[in-house]
């Protein structure tokens, strides 16, 4: 490998400078014609690509300092993740080397296990975020979680605003409907809304109805239906469109909770939509 | 005399040109700098997270350390990269029944390269995958597995050596990272070293 340290590549200096007078020349020229300002650093960089190259055919003395073999060894070790070798170049811990103007804070050394992939049954049994789910009532801006219309919220009308989706796999043999909060209530996870038994078919529900063969499971507030109400000032909910590989025939009134861990059983797809609510 | 006149004003025309060429590259081109010198060949970079995360609405995924590993170099004056290995370490959310059962980056290496918005340099990382499969019975992504894909594009500040990653820097460099079909919200303040041959050098971009 041709490669050099990075002391021989700025032991250029004869066709560094000639390089450079050039460019004062011609930075000269430009001021004086009074329409040139800078970029002069940027292009002496670039000037000394080529003569530094020249230079290192002489082969450079390398005075070389902190960039011995032990750099070497290290950096060429491709196949060791950085946090395994991230206590070597913290540069807060002692700045003393040849450059003395490093600034830069240091790297933390790395605690406990590094995150794995999921395995492959993980993945055959996880449900996956692939579909998408959109409402008129929910507009997301700026990476925030959409804004949901009071109608829809027990300051309003309390009913389900108009909800549309796309990327139902093939195959799929029933859709379901849910709306939970983001964080549980005393520890467990609150539905808002539940709605099994829906057609693989459909695309969208309009707002306040649902289609035939749909069934509502009881909530978390232990009605049956819809209701959007933060206890608080105000929640994160999720709207989800669950596309199941089986149908899984539940019931009028069905428990929403346990219903959901069905569904997650089934190994599904899900189309997510966050939806913050804040009373006025 | 005439002559002596046209090769003038070739002259002219000539550094004008030039000049154009210069400006040109000092304001959307930025290239990796050491010691205020330009990279030549190849340089290894770490860095991790000072502090980082990543939101998928209303749920805030951290990890306690944010590690990458990225190659860089000067094409044509300008920086270029690779993202070669992020690991991350002890990843938990805001929430307490949501749990971090896997998280990784995937389709490594991705491609980075840097840019000028307003004259603040950027880097651009490109081609990100970072599927988390969440665990937990009462949470709401419980047993769900949620992608970030998309682009993201960092500010960086040359006398701090940081890299920041925010709403603001991903709008400027007309970034954007994806899940659940929308953007997400990514904030990271990543500190940069050269771990090759400019060890303990100071890291600029202009």
């Amino acid at each position: 490998m041709a490669q050099r340290t990075g002391a021989e590549r700025f032991l250029a200096s004869p066709a560094k400078s000639a390089s450079a007078r050039v460019l004062l020349a011609l930075a000269l020229a430009a001021l004086l014609l009074g329409g040139c300002g800078g970029g002069s650093s940027d292009s002496e960089s670039q000037g000394t690509a080529s003569s530094a190259a020249a230079a290192e055919q002489e082969g450079g003395k390398a005075s070389a300092p902190a960039v011995g073999s032990k750099d070497r060894s290290g950096s060429q070790g491709e196949s060791k993740a950085p946090g395994a070798a991230s206590g070597a170049p913290a540069g807060g811990e002692d700045s003393s080397g040849q450059g003395g103007q490093k600034q830069g804070p240091a790297i933390a050394a790395p605690k406990g296990p590094q995150e794995q992939a999921p395995s492959a049954a993980e993945l055959a049994n996880a449900t996956v975020a692939d579909m998408s789910l959109q409402s008129p009532a929910i507009l997301s801006s700026g990476g925030e979680p959409g804004s949901l219309s009071p109608a829809y919220t027990c300051d309003g009308k309390d009913s389900w605003p108009a909800l549309s989706w796309s990327g139902v796999p093939a195959g799929t043999a029933e859709l379901a409907l849910y709306v939970m909060n983001v964080q549980p209530v005393q520890g467990q996870l609150f539905v808002d809304w539940a709605v099994a038994g829906l057609d693989p078919g459909l695309t969208a529900i309009e707002e306040g109805k649902l289609p035939k063969g749909a069934v509502v499971g009881q909530n978390s507030f232990g009605e049956p239906g819809y209701s959007i109400c933060p206890q608080g000032s105000g929640e994160i909910y999720m709207f989800a469109i669950y596309a199941l590989p089986k149908r899984l025939g539940a019931p009028k009134g069905f428990d929403a909770r346990e219903l959901r861990r069905q569904i997650l059983a089934t190994s599904g797809n899900v189309g997510l939509l966050p939806a913050l609510y804040a009373h006025s | 005399m005439r002559t002596k006149q046209t090769a003038i004003g070739a002259a002219l025309a000539a550094l004008a040109v030039l000049c154009a060429m210069f400006a040109t590259t000092a304001s959307a081109a930025p290239a990796w700098k050491f010691e205020a010198k330009a990279l030549e060949g190849t340089e290894v970079i770490l860095g991790g997270a000072l502090d980082s995360s990543l939101t998928v609405p209303g749920l805030t995924t951290k990890c306690e350390n944010f590690l990458y590993k990225l190659t860089i170099k000067n094409e044509a004056g300008t920086g270029k990269g690779e993202v070669t290995e992020v690991p991350l370490y002890n990843c938990t959310t805001n929430s307490s029944a949501c749990a971090v059962k896997s998280i990784v980056a995937e389709k490594l290496p991705w491609p980075s390269k840097l840019t000028t918005v307003s004259t603040t340099p950027y880097i651009i990382i490109e081609g990100v995958k970072v599927p988390i499969l969440y665990s937990g019975e009462e949470c709401v992504l419980g047993g769900v597995l949620v992608t970030v894909t998309g682009s993201a594009g960092g500010s960086i500040d040359n006398a701090k050596e940081t890299a920041t990653f925010n709403s603001t820097t991903l709008t400027a460099t007309g970034t954007s990272l994806k899940a659940l079909g929308q953007k997400i919200e990514w904030n990271g303040l990543f500190p940069t070293e050269a771990f090759q041959w400019h060890r303990e050098q100071a890291l600029s971009v202009s």
